[in-house]
């Protein structure tokens, strides 16, 4: 017990070292301290990388002719697609974008432009 | 069930099956499964796209309607049994 006693009285904890873990624990905290963990708001895709995630989609179609794609493509029109093929590229946006679309918003969908301008603006598309 | 003359499903019916039928594919946990499902959708509508007769028509759609049911059903009893490795598939190469 005197032995143990000696001991804790010889061991110090430098107190600078506490002070040095603040800022650790800080920038460990979800990056920037002050964004705010909400999902709404202005967490929105931003446009250049929605218009180029929608187009790799759409060109991973298997009936699609990849150098066919551009942003502004009507998928019945410019395609050759059917409406069997819009959903599927519709579901497929779905999951690439982890969203889902209800049926009415769904089947307006029917070009490129209108589904980014969907994406952009929905407030859970990741 | 029913007995009343068939009237043929409106396009928006049919492709909202389809896209329920779809959602529902996804909802399976094996990659096999999931994949057939959603093959065996495109498939069957792929199958039948050019039917023109009312009640061909309309008996497809019930038939689609029933297979829908089934999957629903399915896809919550084969949760219960998921696999406990994933598929070499379901691994993200990208």
């Amino acid at each position: 017990m005197a032995f143990r006693a000696a001991m804790l009285r010889h061991i110090r904890v430098p107190v600078q070292n506490l002070t040095l873990k603040r800022p650790i624990l800080q920038s460990w905290s979800f990056g920037n301290p002050t964004r705010s963990m909400s999902s709404h708001g202005d967490d929105h895709l931003d446009r250049e990388e929605v218009i180029e995630r929608v187009l790799s989609v759409i060109k991973d179609f298997p009936k699609v002719d990849p150098s066919k794609v551009t942003p502004d493509v009507h998928f019945q029109k410019d395609l050759g697609l059917d409406s069997l093929d819009t959903v599927e590229i519709v579901m497929a946006l779905e999951e690439e974008f982890k969203l889902e679309i209800p049926d009415k918003e769904a089947d307006k969908i029917d070009s490129c432009p209108l589904a980014i301008e969907y994406i952009v603006s929905h407030p859970m598309a990741g | 069930m029913s007995c009343v003359a068939p009237s043929a499903p409106s396009r928006a019916e049919i492709l909202s099956l389809f896209r329920s039928l779809l959602r529902t594919a996804q909802k399976f946990s094996d990659y096999n499964i999931r994949e057939y499902a959603k093959r065996r959708a495109i498939d069957g509508f792929r199958l039948n796209r050019d039917v023109s007769d009312p009640s061909m028509a309309s008996s497809a759609y019930s038939e689609g309607k029933s297979q829908l049911e089934v999957a629903k059903r399915q896809a919550v009893v084969y949760s219960l049994y998921a696999p406990k490795v994933k598929s070499v598939m379901d691994v993200k190469s990208r």
